[in-house]
């Protein structure tokens, strides 16, 4: 069943109708060809499809896009650009905490989700707000160190 | 796996929720999704209710943005109502949580991730009543009760009334949790809470065990298991013994745990392993509490 | 290959040249590629996990609304395997495994796809399954594939008709039975490693069409594009003009994106619905256990020493476990077997390394190419044998350890550009034993380990890879390559490469790394820790040929001989007189101010292919030399013990590989991070459980199959190097991808035995077993 939601995406406000079983992921990637958030399991369990809702780091597959009618989505995309990165990107880029960069728009949004709550987190407590983004190929070392960078 | 057609309707009143359910009393409401969509699409969902089946509804009523579901704040009589549409990170965080009913903060940090305590409910996680629901240890320990609404009109649950089988509470249908209400008698408690689980973070446990204390003149122990029994389980024999014993009796209180406990083999371990673990976590946990655990600061 | 004596990008740590388009999320994976009017994919997988297949009836499924495309194995018996070709595109006689594919349907949406799957009616008859290599080498054992003798195989793979065998490889190296009678201790154990799964973030998905001239286009999601050309070629019997294999970015490989994978489904659908685009792709479950898997091994190890500590005969004896299908696995097989002494040299070996299918899911390459799975056997043997003869562990694996002038189980005699693991070993002892860690009286038993680890590309003697160099009109230097980046880092240092031969800003490099067959440079395979090598070397021999028409066209105009000239500041410059021209220039040809025009668009092709590789001896398994390069590491560990619980933490691990030149420092860390740990993962707490009532795997999804997480990482990982030059690397480097998850487990499992005495066999070494190895209780397996 359709219903018509209006939704601020990287401050950008769209009307659109959606399915009542088209989740958030499916709405930024398929509707609006936001391609970084991304579907790697489909069942909150891997952290790839994270954004920020309302500025807050959620699992984008676990949300209906029609739960989002009202409300405000931030993706990787709504963050810098190549002239101007935000610094988390930067700190990402200068401590090679990108591998394949599957998992990397969610990893740098909740980040940044983390940052906003705590601004100086300890490495504990980065570990563990990071513990819901599964990385294949970092080791999640230079991730760390990237958001400890930004954290000091 | 995708999900299945589905109506996707929005309440802004209780009153409307419960409308909307009576004409669609196949409907479920929805607060976080964060169990309600993964089942919907493996097609098997907690039965939540009694009487109720496991299929995936065609149509869910959002409740978290009715106003009041969304708080946290006193009652009148000095407990502390948890709306069903506050988040388990919303909990975790509140000024009056962490001052007193800090195991609830400490079990709603164990449950899932990061982003997903962003969403997932405590309302919700007790609903879906599984065994291992973490939030479900603190809320036994700290005897908590459920308020729900239905077309009966308003009743509370205490929470050792609630869980009667896997997936399935003693809700009937198209009531609807709104609070989770934690007891002025039990501000305070402190305790302790041992989770096993195959990796550091992000698991349901293996085995889990808090075990608490309820300050006052006569202080009340509380020992709840998880992971171990069809429901989350409290081990009344092991509480009685710490009152009357103290932490001397840490090795029997273990003892006991482990003989009222029914755990199975599963992909997470076997029966054999979690019994043995049931022992260790209780003795730790009484420990631990006699060494000061829970306290502000520690 | 010359080597510039300072360089000023290799060895830096640039920042990766594809790194800001994956942080900005402007990297595009085949997933994120919008195709028009795409039909999606739905595959009707065996529920068996052995059955004949006596009927496929597709005619409701096609008449369902949406599809637009089915297929079976009616349509498509072709035959596929890279190196065996025992598995066809669907099953056509008989199922293998649960999920084997058996037809497929394209629809107009997905859930169109998903209801027309379920009208294929496939009529099974379910035939006695296997599941262990014991049972599969008896005698009498149900045959997974009963035509095994008719399948075309390589030469140098050896599958027994008649049996559930595809693979055997024999190493008879000196005189295994005389040399064990005169050892003073001889000790023998058994260790098991289960399957487990790659888990790549992106799970694997592939987009094909076929066109109305009939031309074949497949974007997918794939380590290897010709790889995947030349087999849907064979497969299909197409010409390989005729079909276009594009790679976008990928997210994640770890070996099981090598070879084909989803491709033949995807090109077969796209072939019933012509003009139309058609996606297959798996969801997370589907991925754990209906694409690849790694193979699981059971290992017997003989090791007879002398009264000095010198292994005098070694015996090895491995049953890999290889699933359903073994066309990539049988190199696995092979490449374990030649490799079966390690860091170590035995000079009288007795070995077999015997592949067998059983009805689980199918083994192919995964980072390591079963290096971490007999490492685990023969790291644990190692300090098994050190503890029985009383010798300090590294002091036992210095004393058996190759270096210049031993002998590897093949008879190989390495010379002085192959490497060093005693220093390897030396740097990770120095290391550990430098933080003397002082009891913090909590409760917590401590212990540290080590083992070692090597490694060399199991890889066809002729594997090649080829670059293309071309300027743009500004002088910007592209970088044609078709190794693919897989998270690796190779198009960071192509680009360092190509920065440095031809004195460049890496900022004037650019490097096309999203290949296309139709118009990059051909590459075997990204596989086997091959390509900063390979493609390294291709590039800076593609560079000569550059710097040769630059000079050739520069020295006509200046009037000097080109042997005079030199690349600098991007210019060609005469160092006699200073005169110099700007390349920008040179490069598209150099026009005189009279008008007229010399030379023309500079550009280079060139490749790299291993010399002198010899097979091996069908028997013994000599050879002098089997493959292009060997890497050479170890790794210790500190763990700390909860004896109560049995869960530990792993707190520190030291890992020091003989990369030969570390190219890029960053990435190089990268690398031994991750493959750290990715081996914490198989070894702490990753296995693929099936249940042997039905077949299936049950814990097929990331909330029962866990991987680490940032919670799991050691406190303290420390990245050592050693660079012993390969003599044939670009600026002497050799590769290390998959060599840093090698020796984790083994380490690990070292360690604990260090700590508290328990001696594990089998991993992954969970809580769990831990606990039963010191209460003494039996695995209810």
């Amino acid at each position: 069943m359709k219903t018509d939601i209006q939704v601020r995406v990287n401050g950008v406000m769209e009307s659109r109708q959606v399915e009542g079983n088209q989740t958030l992921l499916s709405f930024l990637r398929d509707t609006l060809d936001l391609t970084g958030a991304k579907e790697g399991c489909n069942e909150g369990e891997c952290g790839a499809c994270v954004v920020l809702l309302d500025g807050v780091a959620v699992n984008s597959c676990l949300v209906l896009a029609a739960e989002v009618d009202g409300h405000s989505v931030t993706t990787i995309e709504g963050l810098g650009d190549g002239d101007d990165l935000h610094p988390l990107q930067q700190a990402f880029l200068k401590h090679h905490a990108v591998q394949c960069g599957f998992c990397t728009p969610g990893v740098i949004l909740t980040s940044i989700s983390l940052l906003e709550q705590n601004r100086n987190p300890s490495e504990q407590e980065i570990r563990e707000a990071l513990s819901g983004n599964l990385c294949r190929c970092t080791g999640y070392r230079q991730i760390i160190d990237a958001i400890r960078e930004v954290a000091k | 796996m995708l999900l299945p057609d589905l109506s996707y309707l929005r309440a802004r009143t209780v009153e409307e929720a419960l409308a909307l359910h009576s004409e669609k009393p196949q409907a479920r409401f929805m607060a976080g999704g964060t169990d309600l969509l993964p089942q919907t699409r493996a097609g098997k969902c907690s039965p939540v209710h009694r009487g109720g089946g496991s299929l995936p509804p065609r149509t869910v009523i959002d409740v978290k943005y009715i106003p009041e579901l969304a708080e946290i704040r006193g009652t009148g009589d000095g407990s502390l109502a948890i709306g069903a549409a506050a988040s388990v990170a919303a909990v975790a965080g509140h000024p009056e949580v962490r001052r007193h009913y800090p195991v609830l903060a400490d079990c709603c940090l164990s449950l899932g991730s990061y982003p997903l305590r962003n969403r997932a409910t405590v309302a919700g996680n007790i609903c879906n009543a599984s065994p291992c629901a973490d939030t479900a240890a603190a809320l036994l320990a700290l005897d908590a009760r459920v308020a729900a609404v239905g077309p009966k009109g308003r009743r509370e649950i205490g929470i050792g009334d609630f869980f009667e089988n896997p997936g399935q509470t003693s809700l009937l249908a198209g009531e609807l949790v709104v609070d989770v209400i934690l007891p002025e008698k039990s501000r305070g408690a402190r305790g302790h809470y041992g989770r096993i689980a195959r990796r550091r973070a992000v698991d349901i446990s293996t085995v889990a065990v808090l075990v608490a204390c309820i300050a006052g003149r006569e202080p009340e122990h509380r020992v709840a298991l998880l992971s171990v029994a069809p429901t989350p389980l409290r081990v009344t024999g092991a509480e009685e013994l710490l009152d009357q014993k103290g932490p001397d009796a840490a090795a029997q209180a273990a003892e006991i745990s482990m003989s009222v406990c029914n755990p199975i083999d599963d992909v997470r371990g076997t029966a054999d392993y979690r019994r043995a673990m049931v022992g260790v976590l209780t003795e730790r946990g009484v420990s631990a509490l006699a060494a000061g655990a829970g306290r502000p600061g520690s | 290959m010359k080597t510039p004596k300072t360089p000023a990008v290799v060895g830096q740590d640039i920042q990766r040249v594809d790194g800001l388009s994956k942080v900005t999320g402007a990297s595009k994976y085949t997933g994120d590629l919008k195709f028009p009017r795409m039909l999606y994919a739905q595959v009707v997988r065996s529920p068996h996990p052995h059955a004949r297949v006596l009927n496929v009836n597709l005619d409701r499924a096609a008449r369902a609304p949406g599809v637009c495309a089915v297929a079976s194995g009616r349509d498509f018996p072709f035959h596929v395997g890279i190196y065996l070709k025992d598995q066809t595109v669907f099953a056509t006689d008989r199922v293998r495994y649960v999920g084997d594919p058996v037809a497929a349907v394209a629809a107009e949406t997905p859930a169109a796809a998903r209801e027309a799957a379920e009208l294929v009616e496939v009529e099974y008859e379910p035939l006695e399954a296997i599941y262990d290599v014991q049972q599969g080498i008896q005698p009498d054992a149900p045959r997974v594939h009963p035509d095994l003798g008719d399948y075309e195989c390589v030469p140098w793979i050896t599958p027994k008709e008649g049996t559930n065998i595809c693979n055997h490889l024999k190493v008879r190296k000196g005189d295994y039975q005389g040399a064990l009678k005169s050892c003073v201790e001889v000790v023998e154990n058994t260790f098991e490693v289960p399957q487990v799964q790659h888990v790549p973030m992106e799970p694997h998905i592939s987009v094909a069409r076929v066109d109305r001239a009939g031309k074949v286009e497949v974007h997918t999601s794939a380590q290897s594009p010709f790889t995947v050309r030349h087999l849907l070629c064979a497969c299909f019997n197409l010409s390989h003009g005729d079909v276009r294999v594009s790679v976008p970015t990928v997210g994640g490989g770890f070996g099981g994106k090598a070879g084909i994978n989803l491709e033949p489904i995807a090109v077969a659908l796209a072939m019933r619905a012509r003009g139309r685009w058609v996606r297959v792709m798996v969801d997370r479950s589907e991925e754990f256990y209906a694409v690849v898997v790694r193979q699981g091994l059971t290992a017997t190890l003989v090791t007879g020493v002398d009264r000095e500590g010198r292994v005098q005969a070694q015996k090895m004896h491995y049953l890999w476990n290889c699933g359903a299908y073994g066309g990539y696995g049988v190199n696995v097989v092979r490449a374990a077997g030649y490799t079966c002494g390690g860091a170590y040299e035995f000079p009288n070996v007795w070995g077999d390394s015997i592949g067998v299918y059983t009805n689980r899911p199918v083994g192919s390459a995964y980072r390591g190419f079963g290096m971490q799975e007999i490492h685990w056997a023969l790291e644990r043997q190692m300090d098994l044998v050190a503890g029985r003869i009383g010798m300090d562990p590294a002091e036992f694996r210095l004393k058996n350890c190759l270096g210049p002038g031993k002998q590897t189980v093949t008879g190989q005699v390495l010379d002085e550009h192959s490497g060093r693991v005693d220093l390897c070993i030396r740097k990770v002892e120095e290391r550990l034993r430098a933080d003397r860690r002082t009891d913090p009286g909590d409760g917590l038993i401590r212990g540290r380990g080590m083992a070692c680890a090597v490694k060399a590309p199991a890889m066809p003697n002729d594997a090649a890879s080829a670059v293309i160099l071309k300027f743009c009109e500004d002088a910007t230097l592209e970088v044609l390559i078709s190794g693919t980046d897989i998270g690796q880092g190779l198009q960071t240092v192509s680009a360092q490469f190509a920065a440095e031969a031809l004195d460049l800003p890496v900022e004037k490099v650019r490097v096309r790394g999203q290949p296309d067959t139709d118009l990059s440079p051909y590459d075997w395979q990204t596989v086997a820790s091959r390509q900063t090598w390979a493609t390294g070397n291709a590039i800076l021999r593609a560079a000569e040929k550059i710097k040769e028409q630059l000079f050739s066209v520069a020295a006509e105009v200046l009037g000097v001989d080109p042997g005079r000239l030199a690349l600098r500041d991007q210019a060609v410059v005469d160092p006699d007189t200073g005169r110099s021209i700007p390349l920008v220039r040179l490069v598209m040809g150099y026009q005189y101010e009279d008008g007229h025009a010399i030379g023309g668009p500079v550009a280079a092709h060139d490749s790299y292919l291993p010399e002198g590789l010899l097979f091996l001896d069908p028997e013994t398994s000599q050879s002098a030399k089997p493959v292009a390069k060997w890497t050479f590491g170890a790794q210790g560990v500190e763990v700390s013990l909860d004896p109560r619980t049995g869960q530990y933490k792993v707190d520190r691990v030291v890992a020091c590989y003989d990369v030969g030149r570390v190219i890029h420092p960053g990435l190089i860390r990268g690398q031994v991070y991750g493959g750290v740990v990715q081996g914490l993962g198989t070894g702490m707490m990753e296995e693929l459980k099936l249940d042997e009532k039905s077949g299936r795997v049950v814990n097929a999804s990331l909330m029962d199959y866990k991987i680490p997480t940032a919670s799991d990482v050691p406190g303290v990982m420390e990245a050592h190097f050693v660079e012993t030059p390969q003599a044939d690397g670009p600026f002497g480097a050799r590769g290390v991808g998959e060599h840093t998850m090698i020796p984790t487990p083994a380490a690990v499992a070292n360690a604990l035995g260090d700590a508290c005495g328990i001696q594990l066999k089998e991993m992954p070494i969970t809580a769990e077993r831990v606990w039963r190895a010191l209460n003494r209780r039996e695995d209810p397996k």
